[in-house]
């Protein structure tokens, strides 16, 4: 394609020809002759030839907050030099460039390489794709570009912040339930063993008692003790009220943190952590344990986004025949704009569920984006605290979450209900 | 998937003694900039006397008018002849005002690259020298002529004559100045990195030939009487090729001129607006690409590249444009030589070839074929197999990380 410096040399040199054919002055005509050469000549060569382009990434997950190494590889297996070649690695926008650049220009001579190294921090958690990589092929004096694209993407999931929780405050107040892994005296997924029954399909043969099968004849397999963990299940509320604040602080980011930070720390002590996102519907992630259920906790708080308006009652009431009985229940809720919160941890405590509700508070949160008159934000906030200490009446554990706290420091406010 | 991935490198860290970086003050000095540069001003000097040794010397140059001036005040100029030029013969009359032009756009040039309290200072000196020079003597015998006689009154007559030399000097240099417009804000575009210097250069050049060509034109010629005929003019009909490629002869001198000057042009506003260029995209890089033995290497290719197509392709256009000059000519002769007839000849004569008309269809033929061409001949290809046979001089291909560690 011409550029604009093309096209007006182009139309100048035709310009150029008929003036000077009108009045018959040669250095016009040849001036114009000139630039219309200049055109046809440099025409003949164009596009960059045959370019490979690779990309290596330092990792395919992150926590927020990380850098990212990015390195693209740029090579010419074509014959010919790639005469003046921009490449633009695409990288999201929530991303920012730390140290190099994601552009260069060159020109590769026939089986060259280039490589574009930069450093990418990750200060929003989500799912992304860094590329395409554009590319865009110049003529040396620019009268010509083409612009296309090499369709090569790389994925990469950066969680949420895993923040540090005090484990002092969390025994004080829930001694027996939060001891970590004992034996129970039921059969299921644990290290020490509890009977020998018959094999049944889909048994791993693994488990397979090979000397009760020579002594008996028939398949057994060896049945372990289930490991007594604690069934931690966090509800996180990602309604449309959650974004309230700005991209980096908001109830929602406060959220997934939290949610993060305590699925780290249960599943550390090898307890079961269920998640339940509700929003525009309803995610759940049954209870489990260990790197795996780790990694699906984290993979989903990423992708929370915030939507939809979906009360807690509703999450509650689908939900609570799943709960182990008398297991913690974290509801993590701005608890705004839901007048079912004190009827849904109300259902949640008369089961025998010890009930924590973390509240970020939106009207700080909002207050970091607008100016809220200080009287109405005085009575926004009463009418906040009587929220929350009506929970607090219900019998839940209620945290009142300030922007500028830190999570275990939060945490620490549950001794005051 | 991830995988180990090197740090960006660093010549700092890698290339020891020398170690070339993207900073301007590096990259001013390299050859390549240097080069560049350096074609560019001698494109630029040529353009200008091709220009002024085609149209001005002799017929509207400057000594002509300084002349003219002396003879309407009966008084010599104050500018010496040895620096105007005047008494000298043909282009003669333009070295020394092109030194000085080249001088004064060189000092705009390093002007421009002082800190703006060192500009500010010089700028202030230059009008300060100016006033002082204009009326500095006036207001010195004026003041002293009322302080002795103890009267207060207008300059005198005498004493307004010391306005006459300043005014005269000011006014021989303002003409001096337009004559070497383009000289000078060539040089300071090309030397100071300027666009809109250049763009000045180019731009006078071509105003001064479409005004030049306008005033040539018969019907307007013939209204400026004695004045336009001072002007020289080029013949609207093509005398015979003398100069030509591969045995054909192509086009007449003076085309062959005009064409230098196209060319000149283009060569001076490519390699000019090609360093600018190339240093803008080096300044606009971050410290750490700055550093960047691949963005250094890349910069070479880049550079290299420029020169050989300001060269290579530059010369082809040339050489297509003479082509399509004569195109009327090589294809007369082919048929002349293959069919033997006189048809040949006979049109050759005809007076719709010699005038434009018939030389600007064959050239548009003939640039239509080259464009055409395109299409047909794979140019990449053959390019590429041209490439592919010579030498190659391939660094060294970058092999793992070259250095440790990196405080980024």
């Amino acid at each position: 394609m011409w550029t604009r410096k093309a096209s007006f040399t182009f139309t100048g040199g035709i310009s150029l020809i008929l003036i000077g054919m009108m009045i018959s002055n040669h250095q016009m005509m040849i001036l114009g002759f000139a630039f219309v050469a200049f055109i046809v000549v440099n025409s003949w060569i164009s596009g960059h030839g045959d370019v490979e382009v690779q990309r290596k990434l330092s990792a395919d997950n992150l926590y927020k907050g990380d850098d990212l190494y990015v390195e693209l590889l740029i090579t010419n297996r074509s014959n010919r030099k790639t005469q003046l070649l921009e490449v633009y690695d695409n990288i999201p926008h929530e991303m920012k460039l730390r140290s190099g650049l994601n552009q260069m220009q060159l020109n590769l001579r026939p089986g060259e390489s280039a490589r574009i190294r930069y450093v990418l921090r990750c200060p929003l958690r989500g799912h992304y794709s860094i590329g395409p990589v554009s590319l865009r092929a110049r003529n040396t004096f620019n009268l010509g570009v083409e612009e296309m694209y090499v369709d090569h993407h790389s994925d990469i999931v950066i969680f949420p912040q895993i923040k540090d929780i005090e484990e002092a405050f969390l025994r004080s107040r829930t001694p027996k339930m939060y001891t970590g892994a004992t034996t129970l005296r039921t059969p299921g997924q644990g290290s020490e063993f509890y009977s020998l029954r018959e094999y049944v399909p889909g048994d791993p043969f693994k488990n397979i008692n090979w000397k009760a099968y020579a002594r008996t004849g028939e398949l057994m397999v060896n049945e372990k003790c289930r490991d007594a963990v604690t069934d931690l299940y966090i509800l996180l509320d990602s309604r449309d009220v959650a974004r309230i604040g700005t991209v980096l602080k908001n109830p929602l980011e406060m959220s997934c943190v939290s949610s993060a930070s305590l699925a780290a720390f249960f599943i550390q002590r090898r307890d079961s952590v269920a998640l339940a996102i509700y929003g525009d519907g309803l995610s759940y992630l049954p209870p489990d344990t260990g790197d795996k259920q780790y990694f699906k906790l984290l993979s989903a708080l990423a992708g929370v986004t915030p939507k939809g308006n979906m009360p807690l009652q509703a999450v509650t009431n689908s939900l609570s025949g799943r709960f182990s009985r008398g297991s913690p229940v974290f509801i993590i809720s701005s608890c705004e704009g839901d007048g079912t919160v004190p009827a849904a941890v109300r259902d949640l405590v008369g089961r025998g569920h010890e009930v924590t509700v973390l509240s970020p508070s939106s009207i700080d949160f909002e207050r970091l984006v607008s100016r809220i008159p200080r009287m109405s934000y005085e009575v926004l906030k009463l009418e906040r605290q009587n929220r929350l200490t009506t929970l607090a009446g219900s019998g839940a554990q209620v945290i009142d979450w300030m922007p500028d706290m830190d999570l275990s420091q939060a945490l620490m406010q549950v001794r005051g209900y | 998937m991830a995988s180990e991935v090197g740090v960006q490198s660093d010549v700092t860290m890698t290339g020891g003694v020398g170690a070339r970086t993207l900073h301007l003050k590096l990259l001013r000095k390299q050859w390549q900039i240097l080069a560049l540069q350096i074609v560019a001003t001698v494109a630029l000097i040529a353009m200008y006397l091709e220009v002024v040794s085609t149209y001005v010397v002799g017929s509207i140059d400057h000594t002509m008018l300084f002349d003219s001036i002396e003879l309407i005040i009966g008084d010599q100029l104050p500018l010496g002849d040895w620096l105007t030029g005047e008494g000298r013969e043909g282009l003669g009359r333009f070295f020394v005002p092109l030194v000085l032009g080249l001088t004064i756009g060189g000092g705009m040039a390093f002007l421009a690259f002082q800190s703006p309290q060192t500009q500010q200072r010089i700028k202030l000196g230059f009008i300060i020298t100016m006033i002082v020079m204009l009326v500095g003597r006036l207001i010195i015998s004026w003041l002293t002529g009322m302080l002795f006689s103890f009267d207060l009154r207008l300059p005198s007559d005498s004493e307004l004559q010391t306005l006459q030399w300043p005014l005269l000097m000011i006014m021989s240099l303002v003409i001096l100045f337009i004559y070497l417009l383009p000289v000078i804000m060539g040089t300071r575009g090309i030397w100071g990195l300027s666009r809109r210097s250049i763009a000045w250069a180019i731009g006078f050049t071509l105003i001064f030939l479409g005004i030049h060509a306008i005033l040539t034109f018969p019907l307007i010629k013939g209204q400026l009487g004695s004045y336009g005929a001072q002007f020289a003019t080029l013949e609207s009909q093509v005398s015979n090729p003398t100069i030509g490629l591969f045995g054909f002869k192509l086009v007449t001198q003076e085309q062959f001129n005009l064409i230098a000057i196209a060319i000149l042009i283009m060569v001076f506003q490519e390699s000019s607006y090609g360093v600018i260029r190339y240093l803008e995209y080096a300044y606009r890089l971050p410290e750490s690409c700055k550093r960047d033995p691949e963005y250094v290497r890349q910069m070479d290719n880049l550079l290299n590249g420029h020169l050989r197509h300001t060269i290579g392709f530059l010369g082809l256009t040339a050489i297509a444009t003479m082509v399509a000059l004569g195109f009327h000519s090589v294809l007369l002769e082919l048929v002349s030589n293959t069919t033997g007839s006189q048809w040949a000849g006979q049109v050759s004569e005809s007076i719709e070839l010699t005038l434009t008309y018939g030389l600007v269809i064959s050239a548009l033929m003939f640039l239509s074929l080259m464009a055409v061409m395109r299409f047909f001949i794979p140019w990449q290809r053959v390019w590429g197999l041209i490439q592919s046979r010579l030498p190659s001089n391939e660094t060294a291909q970058d092999t793992g990380k070259e250095f440790a560690q990196i405080d980024i």
